[in-house]
């Protein structure tokens, strides 16, 4: 019976906070997912996520393809700095690798390389971004100089928000990694975080393809 | 009285708001004395920043971010002890609670006191209306009336009323005891009655309130006076409420159905939310993006809509309805599902092609992004884009149009009760089809270039959004009464407000189409003679029709105090949420209760939707139900 395949997915638990609540309260829900809350949710916000970088990518189209004069870099003296915004695009990447294999090592019970894991991640992404602000001040041009101006503030600095927000994220997996809280069985503090990284990180590379490359 | 600021609640969201502003003014001092600038405190950079920080520090005041501010610091959380479940006085409905029946009752309060002030500003636009000339407000609070007014009753009226009345028979429907996140679902309500006050406040800017329509155009809107910013910002924290309610709908359809619940096992009105939660979570983003290019524009004299600068003006109506002509759905999906269960219990059959229904509603979703440019026939895009939208527009009357024909299928040789949420849903399906018909002529560019910018539109869009999504809300508080409050309305009071409101609203706005056709612009505060006479009924039949809302106010207070107890199941419904006591218990179910068959089955004899435990699994054929819960009579009539 259907009803039957479905409540054996019941006994999954979906408290990952490492305290247990186990007085009164209400009814267990029935899974009807094998996926948890928190991976679907994430998920559906990264979906919220890509459609606000969609509409800046719009903004980019309208403005590099189908305004009045349109044009794009490099013009007039404007350029990019291509080569390093693609060392940077390197160190960005490499975050990911280290970041799954902060996932690994807690999927397999090594605290240690969780903790080294998140760390060498966050500095990965600080020094991304450390990069990022240094290219904005010797760039020589400011958003409000012209629209190509705009969109290349506009999209750059949208995904350095997001990295902001990652490496907050991962900055309170580091301190909960420190402080002894993820298991083998409990690690959806650090599974969720990273999707949001890797995230980040996919999107840099249709950020940096759209605006340095093409 | 220090205690009272430390712990969450109003005295410390006071605080926290005051807060928020002085952290603003520190910013900008800072900044602005970095670069040298003076005066050092530029008011419109404070009031915008301080439109963002001030919201946040009320909301950590209030006490929406406590938890997560102990998880993030790695200190141990407090245990949820389910202490601020249920609601046990008027006070509780206003801290930061996390049962979604508490939440669903203050989304559905707050977007109605948005209902009635928004209501107001149509009265006093009708009132300025009724002749020719200037009679109470000068050009530009018209305006401002006309802005606000489309902005609170479609972002904090239409949109969260629905979501409102999801979040509180949702998870009853499916068989679950909360909302997959029931502390972001507290953050997302709390998010609103902000935006609300926020779009009110904008009366008190220098130059009046926003004035750019609901639509806010740019360049309009880049170059508005100060009141514009509070449209701009005010509709970040709607959005941003909607898209986190719309991403716990979801969560909690997939991952927490009854067990045998499968997808073609849910009721329609779980359908409906789980597509307009689909488009909210891919579209609302488009409005936050075009409304923070407007603030970039202002704010920072970016130039992403300055032609000078190399930006494209039209590129913020492609964004805008991008997001707003799904919004259009997001405003109309879930009234579908209401009237779906209404029509189905109260003409006690089943609902006619309940497979096609929910495929319709997905093929809306779809369908819904390819649209948008319908709004720009007359805006100078490129000519070729407009017969392809043109053909999708007419398409997506299909799916609208299969609903309409199920539903009257449904009714169908049903033996029809004609109470007052049934009287409602039967005024949706007339007033609706004919605002999905001038909807389709709509689509149809040379119709559109003679009719647009007239009162044919405001015609149309109060034929769709008041005849059509207020009449289901109507229809689904009136339905839901019982269940949420635990008492009966008054039905006589109750067809009295819908003959009143049927009557008295098309009075008010068939007329509309007339003076539309002959080019009587809309959102103009003035008119030429000709139109005098029929502005003058408009005017009278819409003031009676503010008086017919009155009725439903004076209705539901009173019925809420004193009305007689409702039993678990007034109606003989077979949903899951009647199985239940009214108002449910505070964990909803004592145990997840099992689904066995259809949602609708009403007419087959024996026939059961779900079970609680402990009651037996009724044989398909023949046998009764009793048992199946408290004393309800999920047996049918006929």
């Amino acid at each position: 019976m259907e009803a039957a395949g479905i409540s054996a997915g019941i006994a999954l638990d979906h408290h990952d906070d490492g305290h247990d609540d186990h007085h009164h309260g209400p009814p267990p829900a029935n899974r009807s997912s094998r996926v948890s809350h928190e991976v679907l949710g994430m998920l559906l916000f990264i979906i919220s996520e890509i459609m606000v970088f969609a509409a800046f990518f719009a903004a980019y189209f309208f403005i590099r393809l189908v305004a009045e004069g349109h044009r794009w870099f490099p013009f007039e003296g404007y350029e990019l700095p291509v080569a390093i915004a693609g060392v940077n695009t390197a160190i960005l990447l490499s975050s990911s690798l280290t970041m799954h294999w902060a996932q690994v090592s807690i999927k397999n019970g090594n605290r240690f390389g969780l903790k080294v894991g998140m760390v060498l991640t966050s500095l990965l992404g600080a020094t991304f971004l450390f990069i990022q602000i240094n290219e904005y001040i010797h760039i020589g041009f400011s958003p409000q100089d012209h629209a190509q101006g705009t969109i290349f503030y506009g999209l750059t600095g949208l995904h350095g928000a997001h990295v902001l927000v990652g490496l907050s994220l991962l900055i309170i997996v580091t301190v909960r990694a420190f402080r002894g809280h993820f298991s083998p069985e409990h690690h959806h503090g650090v599974e969720i975080p990273g999707i949001y990284w890797h995230f980040v990180d996919v999107m840099w590379i249709v950020v940096y393809t759209a605006i340095y490359i093409i | 009285m220090v205690a009272k600021f430390r712990g969450p609640g109003m005295y410390r969201a006071a605080l926290g708001t005051a807060l928020g502003t002085a952290l603003s003014y520190a910013i900008i001092g800072i900044f602005r004395s970095w670069y040298g600038l003076d005066p050092l405190f530029k008011g419109y950079a404070v009031l915008e920043l301080s439109l963002f920080l001030a919201p946040i520090g009320f909301l950590i005041g209030l006490g929406a971010f406590d938890y997560w501010f102990r998880w993030a610091a790695g200190r141990p959380t407090i245990p949820d002890d389910h202490s601020s479940h249920g609601a046990h006085s008027w006070r509780d409905y206003f801290k930061v609670n996390t049962d979604h029946k508490v939440i669903g009752i203050q989304y559905v309060v707050t977007s109605f006191v948005f209902f009635f002030i928004g209501g107001l500003f149509a009265m006093l636009m009708r009132a300025e209306l009724a002749q020719p000339g200037r009679q109470f407000v000068d050009p530009s609070t018209f305006n401002g009336l006309f802005s606000v007014h489309a902005s609170l009753l479609i972002f904090l009226f239409i949109i969260p009323v629905f979501a409102g009345m999801a979040n509180y028979v949702l998870p009853l429907m499916i068989g679950a005891p909360d909302m997959a996140f029931p502390r972001l679902n507290a953050l997302s309500f709390w998010m609103l009655p902000l935006a609300g006050i926020m779009m009110l406040m904008s009366f008190g800017a220098p130059g009046g309130s926003f004035a750019s329509g609901w639509t806010a155009y740019a360049p309009l809107s880049v170059t508005a006076p100060e009141g514009q910013v509070f449209f701009t910002i005010g509709v970040q924290f709607a959005g941003a409420s909607s898209i986190a309610t719309a991403l716990n709908f979801l969560v909690t359809i997939i991952t927490m159905r009854a067990p045998g619940m499968s997808f073609f096992r849910m009721p329609l009105l779980v359908w409906a939310n789980f597509s307009t939660s689909l488009l909210v979570v891919i579209a609302t983003p488009f409005i936050a993006v075009s409304q923070f290019m407007v603030l970039f524009d202002r704010a920072l004299g970016f130039n992403f809509f300055n032609p000078t600068g190399g930006g494209d003006v039209l590129m913020y109506q492609h964004i805008f309805w991008f997001y707003s002509h799904p919004a259009v759905y997001i405003m109309m999906l879930p009234g579908f599902g209401i009237i779906s269960e209404i029509l189905a219990v109260k003409s006690r059959k089943p609902i006619f092609g309940y497979r096609m229904m929910a495929f319709s509603l997905l093929a809306i979703v779809v369908l819904g992004f390819t649209v948008w440019a319908h709004h720009m026939f007359v805006s100078g895009m490129q000519d070729w884009i407009r017969v392809p939208m043109m053909i999708t527009t007419a398409i997506i009357a299909v799916p609208t149009g299969i609903k309409i024909f199920s539903w009257l299928a449904t009714l169908w040789r049903g033996v029809l009760h004609l109470d007052t949420p049934m009287l409602f849903s039967l005024g949706f399906l007339t007033m609706f089809t004919l605002g999905g018909i001038s909807g389709v002529m709509l689509a149809i560019i040379p119709v559109t270039i003679h009719v647009s910018d007239t009162y044919f539109i405001v015609a149309h869009i109060h034929y769709v959004l008041f005849g059509g999504s207020l009449l289901t809300i109507f229809a689904g508080v009136y339905y839901w009464f019982p269940k949420m409050t635990g008492r009966m309305y008054d039905e006589r009071l109750g067809k009295l407000h819908f003959w009143t409101t049927f009557i008295f609203f098309n009075a008010t706005f068939a007329p509309m189409h007339v003076i539309g056709i002959q080019g009587m612009p809309r959102r103009v505060a003035d008119y030429a003679e000709q139109w005098a006479g029929w502005n003058m009924a408009i005017s009278i039949m819409s003031f009676f029709l503010g008086l017919s809302a009155l009725l439903f106010a004076y209705n539901m207070i009173v019925s809420w105090r004193g009305g007689p107890r409702a039993d678990s199941n007034p109606w003989n419904a077979l949903t899951l949420e009647w199985l239940v006591t009214s108002p449910p218990p505070i964990f909803n179910f004592d145990a997840i209760p099992t689904v066995v068959g259809g949602p609708y089955e009403y007419g087959v004899p024996g026939a059961v939707h779900g079970v609680l435990k402990g009651a037996e699994v009724p044989q398909p054929a023949g046998a009764t139900a009793s048992g199946a819960s408290h004393g309800s009579a999920t047996k049918d009539q006929e």
